[in-house]
């Protein structure tokens, strides 16, 4: 049992290693990439260790190290948590991350800054660790924010690019909307608790809504839900190992992550939950609906991610916490895979990312097309695939429980959708004639690529398998329902496929109105984007300018005075003056009385 | 003595006269008025210095100070009358009417 807290200890501090040894001047590794990609797998294996005795014996563990200050009465210390949640997660990121370095090995080879990228990659690895493992509120925002500025300098990694710079402080931005919701829980649970640990807070019955809108609105600004979702699909600015790793499995989960771990206060307060499943019901449908018409391959696949976010948001609105834990580690092998075989297909093509461009991928692509295909799959909830094992349960349990029929009505519409947009992108990538350049050479036999695509590949279709048979079940699901409902998910699944691929062959022989309404709505992400970004900076500053120069300036120092008592002068004149103007009439009048009065007065 | 103030006292009342009496301009008005202030000075500080009456010595100073400062306003409003007319001929005032 000892082993545990060291297993823990080292799969940390292996990580950590490479980036401290970089500090000093003789750590000349020949082959960076390789040696981090090592770290990880052997980081990997190691966490494997305290998690098959947890499956084993249910052991949790928290691990405390160094008691950091005293700030008055709060104790701030460095503890890990590793419990169903953390120690679930970690193997599973650590492999998904596993497959990514060895992807990017392929995908970056020719960048002259590969040993930095991989550094950003294994310091952002290392603050989601930290994230999951936090015990304590001011640990998970010490990850929370390492994940955000991992993401910013990820993003924005070729930065001669104008609108990756803009995308990534896009992303900056609306992680900070969200972090102030996680400062005022934080601030809230400084004054109403008098504690940051996960476990005090858990014991006092507080019954607030305010920490939890806080922490609600701290997961719509990191996991992309609706009002704050503009920057994950501006994130695909990055290179295609960043969209794989922050945002599809990693980094927009932490959002979710947040909600899940904070289960205990979440389950007891009905509005917060209701809230948080309208929230999610209108991200998973709004995104899916962008998804339709977008023609760059990797903002499809960062829509489908947000699609899914969504759906784990009701799923923690329909209180099933684990299993939107499970959607999350499921979610992460497939989704990291879609984004990998994009990432083949753009490298393939000479970096061409429209896939209105791309077409008669199967024959040449064999390898990733398959790949693509069976991620697809799983995606939309194949049978006994691994995306089946958590949605297909998600909407069972959405379906039997007391909840809300119109969130549960528009997550089945967006289930439907994400056959659809799935149908979409291997339609336009895969099928068909070539519509690409024939100059690049086409060439998929890296074993880099291949075996990291192989490995997520076996996780996409045995993954759910393996975890769901080796989990504890938390709630009791409710096992009997109507066939409807029981097969109402891969109903409108099918369904979803079907219309597509009848849209989709409809392109071929009839002529459709070119842009329609519902078109422009669509790819314009509902003209979200193109309203506030504009309509709030600019009032901002128009308030601003005005307010400056017309109001202090303009009016306290020339219009309040000096300018008023002229212009009431006049209005006054012009209005009780009903002179005239005969001057002389008057200067004779006033002779003539005077001479008339001479005698009297002399 | 008496011959003092007839004197001062027609030039009061022959720029007093021609306050009121004017053909067209304006400006004849004013140093007519100047004249008054002058007239009035005059016979305040002769009459005042002949009968010491200390106390009121101040008075001629006060007078001059009012005075500059009608002076100032009258030719204000001559300035006005000058720049929307152009002239400061008197029957510009009431000339623009229907």
């Amino acid at each position: 049992m000892k082993m545990f807290a060291s297993f823990t200890m080292l799969t940390i501090m292996i990580l950590i290693y490479p980036i401290v040894m970089t500090l000093s001047s003789n750590y000349n590794i020949f082959n960076f990439p390789k040696h981090v990609k090592t770290t990880i797998k052997s980081a990997f294996l190691f966490s494997l260790i305290p998690t098959f005795m947890f499956i084993d014996k249910g052991y949790e563990a928290i691990i405390t190290t160094w008691h950091w200050t005293i700030f008055q009465t709060l104790d701030i210390s460095i503890s890990l948590k590793m419990d169903f949640f953390s120690m679930m997660f970690v193997p599973v990121a650590l492999f998904v991350t596993w497959s990514i370095m060895e992807f990017s090995m392929w995908y970056m080879h020719s960048d002259p800054n590969v040993d930095r990228f991989f550094k950003y990659l294994l310091l952002f690895l290392i603050t989601m660790i930290i994230l999951v493992t936090a015990n304590n509120l001011f640990q998970l925002f010490i990850g929370w924010e390492g994940v955000g500025i991992m993401s910013f300098l990820l993003i924005g990694w070729w930065y001669g690019r104008p609108d990756a710079n803009t995308a990534a402080l896009q992303a900056i931005l609306y992680n900070r909307i969200g972090d102030i919701g996680f400062v005022l829980s934080m601030a809230w649970f400084l004054t109403n608790s008098n504690s940051w640990e996960l476990q005090q807070l858990f014991i006092t019955d507080h019954n607030n809504l305010i920490p939890l809108l806080g922490l609600t609105l701290a997961a719509t600004g990191k996991s992309a839900q609706f009002g704050l979702h503009p920057w994950l699909p501006s994130a695909m600015e990055g290179p295609t190992p960043v969209s794989t790793l922050l945002h599809s499995s990693t980094m927009v989960v932490a959002g979710i992550f947040l909600l899940i771990r904070f289960y205990p206060m979440l389950e007891n307060n009905q509005t917060i939950l209701t809230t948080i499943m309208c929230l999610g019901a209108i991200t998973t449908l709004f995104t899916a609906i962008c998804a339709l018409t977008q023609n760059d391959i990797k903002k499809i696949i960062a829509f489908s991610t947000s699609s899914q976010l969504g759906l784990m948001m009701v799923t923690i609105g329909i209180n099933q916490p684990h299993l939107a834990f499970l959607h999350i580690c499921t979610h992460a092998f497939f989704k990291a895979m879609l984004f990998m075989c994009s990432g083949s297909i753009i490298h393939n093509l000479n970096d061409e990312q429209d896939i209105r461009k791309m077409g008669g991928l199967f024959k040449t692509l064999p390898f990733t097309s398959s790949a693509l295909t069976i991620g697809s799959l799983a995606l939309t909830g194949t049978p006994f695939l691994t995306g089946f094992y958590s949605k297909d349960l998600i909407i069972e349990s959405a379906n039997t429980s007391y909840t809300n029929a119109w969130a549960l009505l528009i997550t089945l519409i967006a289930t439907s959708l994400t056959a659809t947009y799935s149908t979409r992108i291997i339609f336009f990538a895969l099928m068909g004639q070539p519509r690409f350049s024939p100059l690049s050479p086409i060439n998929e036999n890296n074993p880099l690529l291949n075996n990291a695509i192989k490995r997520l590949l076996i996780g996409s279709i045995f993954a759910g398998f393996i975890i769901t048979n080796n989990m504890d079940p938390m709630n009791i699901q409710q096992m009997t329902m109507p066939w409807y409902l029981k097969l109402a998910a891969l109903m409108v699944t099918v369904s979803g496929f079907m219309i597509a691929m009848e849209l989709n062959n409809l392109t071929y022989f009839l002529k459709i109105k070119s842009t329609s309404q519902q078109m422009k709505f669509s790819n314009l992400l509902g003209y979200f984007p193109s309203t506030i970004h504009r309509l709030i900076p600019n009032t901002n500053l128009m308030t601003s300018h005005k307010s400056a120069s017309k109001l202090m300036d303009l009016i306290w120092l020339e219009k309040s005075t000096p300018k008023l008592l002229a212009l009431l002068q006049l209005m006054m004149s012009t209005l009780t003056s009903n002179q005239s103007g005969l001057i002389k009439v008057y200067f004779m009048t006033f002779l003539l009385s005077m001479l008339i009065s001479l005698p009297f007065l002399i | 003595m008496p011959l003092f103030f007839l004197n001062m006292f027609s030039a009061y009342l022959l720029s007093f006269l021609g306050v009121l009496l004017y053909r067209s301009h304006l400006m004849s008005s004013l140093l007519c008025l100047e004249g008054m202030m002058l007239s009035m000075f005059i016979i305040i500080s002769v009459v005042i210095i002949n009968l010491h009456f200390t106390l009121t010595f101040i008075m001629p100073i006060i007078l001059l100070v009012f005075a500059a400062c009608e002076a100032a306003i009258g030719l204000a409003l001559l300035v006005m009358v000058s720049n929307s007319y152009g002239l400061d001929y008197v029957k510009n005032l009431n000339m623009l009417q229907c």
